[in-house]
């Protein structure tokens, strides 16, 4: 089965188990959080996907790390996943899961990423100002990077909009390599 | 002897009584001397004429032809000589001007191959030196390419460690605060 079913399948599966417990919105939002914690840990990555390490030993780590702060179901769906020999597509299954979710909820997702937490007030501006921009009804899903150093970049589908220092950085580097 | 007796004896009787000779008689011969002489001159004239001049006519005549066939022959001897004379100085100047074109020929293939392998030699020693101009040039570039990568990798990461440490909740807020009103300016 090509991969992109393969994701299709297991996120359809996913969002049928969430919807049919009425979790979906919090399933979504936690299997975003894990995708991109996974995206950023390369220790994680290596756990989940070594077929070295034994299935019981990574049901382990899902629990220690998932168990305390996030839903039962959700740890069951990540764990679901990791056994079957899939944690390598555990992103793109969790963003496929959290698309749907949005779209079932007429909302496009927008990846927000900043520096530090945002607080609520400013999540909520800033989802106005992304709906405007994009001309798009946007629920807006936050990720704590440290690599942006400072500012937001906000990924909304296939448009990006970056305003982040690492970015200006990133463009004087280039104007430097130019001269 | 039968042959000169009717002579003789024509001599005997025309001869007349002897009388002392005298004056131009004593240098002109007896008339029957002079009958005799020109009877035996007729009888050998005759001889002559019949058989003798005949053979002699033949004689000559064979001579004559075997010397005009003589002659001719050494005509045509001699004709033959001149031409394979012709025929030889033809081939000897053919020869020699086979030599000159052969000689020209091969002093203006060598020029030429000279020339060609000088103009090679150029070109490729002109095609030596552009390359390796260009490769000179091309490694100058990408040296300092290199170093200019190098600076600005390192610039960046000053900078972000300089920006890093620099930027505090304030300019947290500051700066999303700004990203805010710039999307304010963006348009569908």
């Amino acid at each position: 089965m090509p991969t992109d079913d393969r994701i299709d399948g297991y996120a359809a599966a996913i969002l049928e188990v969430a919807k049919a417990e009425g979790q979906l919105e919090r399933v979504g939002d936690e299997l975003f959080r894990i995708a991109r914690a996974f995206e950023s840990s390369t220790p994680l990555r290596e756990a989940l996907t070594d077929p070295r390490i034994p299935a019981e030993r990574k049901k382990g780590v899902i629990d220690d790390l998932l168990g305390a702060k996030t839903s039962p179901l959700t740890v069951n769906l990540v764990d679901f996943v990791v056994s079957a020999g899939r944690a390598s597509d555990l992103p793109a299954i969790a963003d496929r899961v959290t698309a749907r979710a949005a779209s079932a909820r007429r909302k496009a997702i927008a990846e927000v990423r900043t520096a530090v937490e945002l607080d609520a007030a400013t999540i909520e501006r800033l989802t106005a100002a992304l709906g405007k921009a994009t001309g798009k009804d946007v629920e807006v899903k936050t990720v704590v990077d440290p690599t942006v150093i400072g500012g937001v970049v906000a990924r909304v589908g296939d448009v990006v909009i970056d305003g982040t220092v690492s970015h200006r950085l990133q463009q004087l580097r280039e104007t430097l390599n130019k001269r | 002897m039968h042959l000169l007796a009717p002579i003789r004896l024509l001599a005997q009787v025309t001869e007349e009584p002897t009388t002392e000779p005298s004056g131009i008689d004593l240098l002109l011969p007896a008339s029957s001397e002079l009958i005799a002489g020109l009877i035996a001159f007729a009888i050998i004239f005759v001889f002559v004429w019949k058989w003798v001049l005949p053979v002699v006519d033949k004689r000559l005549a064979a001579r004559q032809e075997a010397i005009t066939s003589q002659l001719t022959a050494a005509e045509a001897t001699k004709l033959e000589a001149e031409s394979l004379l012709a025929d030889y100085k033809q081939q000897v100047a053919r020869a020699r001007d086979d030599a000159n074109r052969i000689v020209e020929d091969a002093r203006r293939t060598a020029e030429t191959h000279r020339s060609e392998t000088t103009a090679r030699a150029d070109t490729e020693a002109a095609e030596i030196v552009r390359k390796a101009r260009e490769e000179a040039a091309g490694e100058k570039q990408r040296a300092a390419g290199a170093i200019r990568d190098e600076v600005a990798t390192l610039s960046l990461a000053v900078a972000a460690k300089a920006v890093a440490g620099a930027v505090d909740a304030k300019a947290h807020k500051k700066l999303v605060e700004q990203y805010i009103a710039e999307l304010g300016a963006l348009h569908p």
